[in-house]
C-alpha cells in the first residue's frame, strides 16, 4: 500500500507537468488548428537558455528564467510568423503545416546541440528538499511542478475568462471564421496564443532542468504527452487538457503499480487507443 | 596482309593483357582504403557519435600523416544509423558496400550491428565493433572482432564485486534495449547460482525523461543494492533519484560518463562501476601520445569509445597491412578477417598487446571504479570469468 500511495504522488507530480504542457500545446492547437510539433524543442531550448544564462553567464536564476521565456515567446512567434503563417496563407491543407512542424523541429532540435552541444546540461548550486509525508516522499522541485500548474493554469484561465483577449481566443477556438466575421483580429489572435503557449513550455521545462537535467532530445516526449493530454483530454477544453495530463499521469503511474515498467511507454497509447474508439471528443471535448 | 593482321592481333592481345594486369592491379591497391563506420551520429545517443568518429577521424588523420599504408591513404566514410535504428544500419552498410566499395566497417550499437552481420557475411565485409554490447553480438558474423568487453561481461564483473562484499538481495535497473536485456539474462542467471535474489526488475526507455516510477518499485523492493544495467546519460538520472530519496545502500553499474556525471551531480559519489578502462599513462607512451593529441584536437580528453574507434582503424590498418603481405586479392573483407585470426595479436591504445578470442572479443581487462567527488577513481581490476 506504501508503494501505491508513493505512485499515486508521483502520478499527481507527473500529471502536473502533463497537464502544464497540455494547455500550452493545446492553447496553440486548439485557436490555430496548428499541430505545432515544434513545441517540443522550442521546450528544450527553453531549458537551455536558462541553464546557458544561469550556468554560463552567471546571472541570477529569476533573470535567467525571464530571459528563457522571452526566447520561448520569440521562437514561438517567429515559427508563427516564418513558417505556419505563410503556409496558412497559401494552402488550406493541414498536411502541408503539419510536415513543417516537423521540419521545424529537426531545424530547431539540431540547431540546439549545434549551438549548445549534446551533451547532457545541469545546474548546479541549487538544490531540492526531500519531504517526507508517512512513507510518501517528494520534492521541492516536484511540489513546484504542481505549485506551476496551479499558478499558471489559474491565471491562463482567468485571462480567458474575464479578459477581452481571452474572450477572443475563445471565440476563435469556437469558430474561427465566425470570429473573424465579427471582427476579431484573428491573425493578431494568433500570434498571441503563440505566445502565450509558447511562454507557458518554458515553466515546465526550466523545473524539468533543475529536477532532473537538459538534454537536446527532451522535446520529443514532451510534445508527445502535451499532444496526448490534448488529444484525450479533448482539443479546445483547457480542463481537458488539464485532466488528460493528469490521467495519463496517474496511469502512467499507479496503473504499473502490479504491472512491469517494460509496459510503460505502452500505456500512454493505449490510453490514446481507448478514448479515440470509446470517446473520440475526449473527456471534455465538444462535439462538432 | 597476313603479317599486319597478326601484328594487329598481337597487339590487341598486349593491349588487352596490360589492361586486364592494369585492372588487377588497381582491384589489388585501390586509391585509398576506405574505412567505413556506422554510428549514432543523430539521434538520442549522438554524443557516442562524437566521440567515436573523432577517435577514428584522428587515427586516419596520422596514419596518412605518416604514408598511409605503402603510400596509399585511409579514408574514413562516416553513416549514421540514428542512435540504433536496425534498418538504418543496414541501409548504411549497403551503400558503403556499392557505393563505396568499403571493406572494413567500423560497427557501434548491438541492434544495427546485428542487423548487418548478415550482410556482412554474404558481402565479405570485416566488422569491427568498438561500442556494442549485447551478448548476441557474439558470433553474429564470423567477420565480426570487437574491441570492446560486453555487456554481460561488465555485468558478469559487477556482480562478482558484488558478491565480494558480501550482498545478497538485488534489485535491477534495465536499459530497455538489447544491451540492458543481455545482461539482465546473465544476472537472472548467475546471481542466484552466486547466491543472491533478485527483489526487483525495472526497465528504463533509452533517453527516458522520468524514472520516477521505476525508482519507487525499487525503493519499495527494499534490496541490499541496486545494479544499473544502464548506459548514458541514464545512469545519471538513476543516481539522481536513488540518493534523492534516501537510497543509501550500495548501486553499482558498468559505466560512468561525463554526461552521467552532469546528471547525477553530487548523488554520483559512491557510485561503483565496471568498464572498459582507458587511461593515459607514462608507462604506455601510445596512451600519452594518443590522449595528448586528442585533447589538442578536440579540446576533451578521450573516453574508451574514443579510444576504442581510434584504436579499431589502427586494427583495420595492421590487418590490411597483414594481408597485403600475404599477396593477391587482399583488399578483400574476408582476407583481411583471415589476417586477424592468423595473428591475433595487436597493439592496444590501452597498453601492451590485446589478443583477439576464438569468439572474436578481444580479451581485455575489466576494472571496477568507485567515484568520489564526481571523479572516477580506479579500485582494482576484476575478472569477468
Amino acid at each position: 500500500m506504501d508503494l501505491l500511495l508513493q505512485l499515486m504522488m508521483n502520478g499527481l507530480v507527473n500529471g502536473s507537468h502533463y497537464a502544464l504542457l497540455g494547455i500550452g500545446f493545446g492553447l496553440i492547437f486548439a485557436t490555430t488548428k496548428l499541430v505545432h510539433f515544434a513545441y517540443g524543442p522550442i521546450y528544450a531550448a527553453t531549458a537551455y537558455v536558462c541553464w546557458y544564462s544561469f550556468m554560463q553567464l552567471g546571472l541570477p536564476f529569476w533573470a535567467a528564467f525571464g530571459l528563457c521565456v522571452i526566447a520561448a515567446i520569440v521562437l514561438g512567434l517567429l515559427s508563427y510568423l516564418i513558417v505556419y503563417r505563410p503556409l496558412q496563407s497559401r494552402s488550406d491543407s493541414g498536411l502541408v503545416t503539419l510536415i513543417a512542424s516537423l521540419g521545424l523541429y529537426t531545424v530547431i532540435e539540431n540547431l540546439l546541440g549545434v549551438i549548445f552541444g549534446t551533451g547532457v546540461k545541469s545546474v548546479q548550486g541549487i538544490d531540492s528538499d526531500v519531504f517526507f509525508l508517512g512513507p510518501v516522499f517528494v520534492t521541492s522541485f516536484q511540489l513546484m511542478q504542481i505549485a506551476a500548474l496551479i499558478l499558471v493554469g489559474g491565471a491562463l484561465a482567468l485571462f480567458l475568462r474575464f479578459t477581452r483577449y481571452g474572450q477572443a481566443i475563445m471565440a476563435m477556438t469556437d469558430n474561427a471564421e465566425m470570429a473573424q466575421i465579427v471582427g476579431i483580429d484573428t491573425r493578431f489572435v494568433a500570434l498571441l496564443v503563440f505566445a502565450i503557449g509558447s511562454a507557458i513550455a518554458a515553466v515546465p521545462a526550466v523545473l524539468i532542468l533543475l529536477k532532473d537535467s537538459a538534454g537536446t532530445h527532451m522535446g520529443f516526449s514532451a510534445v508527445f504527452l502535451a499532444f496526448l493530454s490534448v488529444v484525450v483530454g479533448g482539443i479546445g477544453s483547457l480542463r481537458g487538457a488539464v485532466a488528460g495530463g493528469f490521467l495519463i499521469g496517474f496511469v502512467e503511474s499507479a496503473g504499473l503499480w502490479q504491472i512491469s515498467t517494460d509496459w510503460q511507454s505502452s500505456i500512454a497509447f493505449i490510453i490514446l487507443f481507448l478514448m479515440l474508439m470509446l470517446r473520440p471528443d475526449g473527456l471534455f471535448g465538444v462535439k462538432r | 596482309m597476313l603479317t599486319i593482321l597478326k601484328k594487329t592481333a598481337l597487339a590487341g592481345l598486349a593491349l588487352a593483357t596490360g589492361l586486364a594486369s592494369g585492372s588487377a592491379a588497381l582491384a589489388q591497391d585501390p586509391e585509398s582504403y576506405k574505412i567505413g563506420a556506422i554510428l549514432a551520429m543523430s539521434g538520442a545517443a549522438n554524443e557516442y557519435g562524437r566521440v567515436m568518429s573523432q577517435g577514428i577521424n584522428l587515427a586516419i588523420e596520422e596514419i596518412n600523416a605518416k604514408g598511409g599504408i605503402d603510400g596509399i591513404p585511409l579514408e574514413a566514410v562516416i553513416e549514421d544509423h540514428k542512435s540504433g535504428v536496425a534498418k538504418e544500419g543496414v541501409a548504411a552498410l549497403n551503400r558503403l558496400i556499392n557505393l563505396e566499395n568499403t571493406q572494413v566497417v567500423l560497427t557501434s550499437f548491438s541492434g544495427p550491428t546485428l542487423a548487418i552481420a548478415p550482410i556482412a557475411d554474404e558481402k565479405k565485409v570485416l566488422l569491427l565493433n568498438g561500442g556494442g554490447v549485447s551478448a548476441a553480438l557474439v558470433g553474429a558474423s564470423k567477420y565480426l572482432f570487437h574491441n570492446r568487453s560486453l555487456a554481460s561481461d561488465l555485468g558478469l564483473a559487477a556482480l562478482r564485486h558484488a558478491h565480494g562484499l558480501g550482498l545478497k538481495k538485488m534489485s535491477q535497473l534495465v536499459w530497455k534495449n538489447d544491451a540492458g536485456e543481455s545482461i539482465e539474462e546473465v544476472a537472472n542467471k548467475y546471481w542466484g547460482a552466486m547466491g543472491g535474489t533478485i527483489a526487483a526488475t525495472e526497465y528504463v526507455e533509452i533517453g527516458a525523461s522520468n524514472i520516477d516510477t521505476q525508482i519507487a518499485k525499487i525503493r519499495a523492493s527494499n534490496p541490499d543494492f541496486v545494479a544499473l544495467w544502464l548506459f548514458s546519460p541514464e545512469p545519471g538520472l538513476a543516481l539522481k533519484r536513488l540518493r534523492e530519496f534516501r537510497f543509501t545502500k550500495p548501486i553499482i553499474g558498468i559505466e560512468f560518463t561525463p554526461d552521467t556525471q552532469k546528471a547525477a551531480g553530487d548523488a554520483s559519489d559512491g557510485f561503483q562501476y565496471t568498464s572498459d578502462y582507458f587511461t593515459a599513462t607514462e608507462e604506455y607512451p601510445w596512451s600519452k601520445a594518443f590522449s595528448d593529441a586528442y585533447e589538442a584536437k578536440y579540446g576533451e580528453k578521450p573516453d574508451f569509445y574514443a579510444a576504442n574507434y581510434y584504436e579499431n582503424v589502427y586494427v583495420a590498418a595492421e590487418a590490411i597491412r597483414r594481408a597485403k603481405a600475404q599477396g593477391g586479392a587482399y583488399y578483400r573483407g574476408d582476407k583481411l578477417a583471415d589476417a586477424i585470426k592468423a595473428d591475433p595479436q595487436f597493439d592496444s591504445v590501452y597498453g601492451g598487446k590485446m589478443t583477439y578470442q576464438e569468439n572474436g572479443v578481444a580479451k581485455k581487462k575489466v576494472a571496477l571504479f568507485s567515484v568520489k567527488d564526481g571523479q572516477a577513481k580506479f579500485f582494482r581490476y576484476v575478472s569477468a570469468d
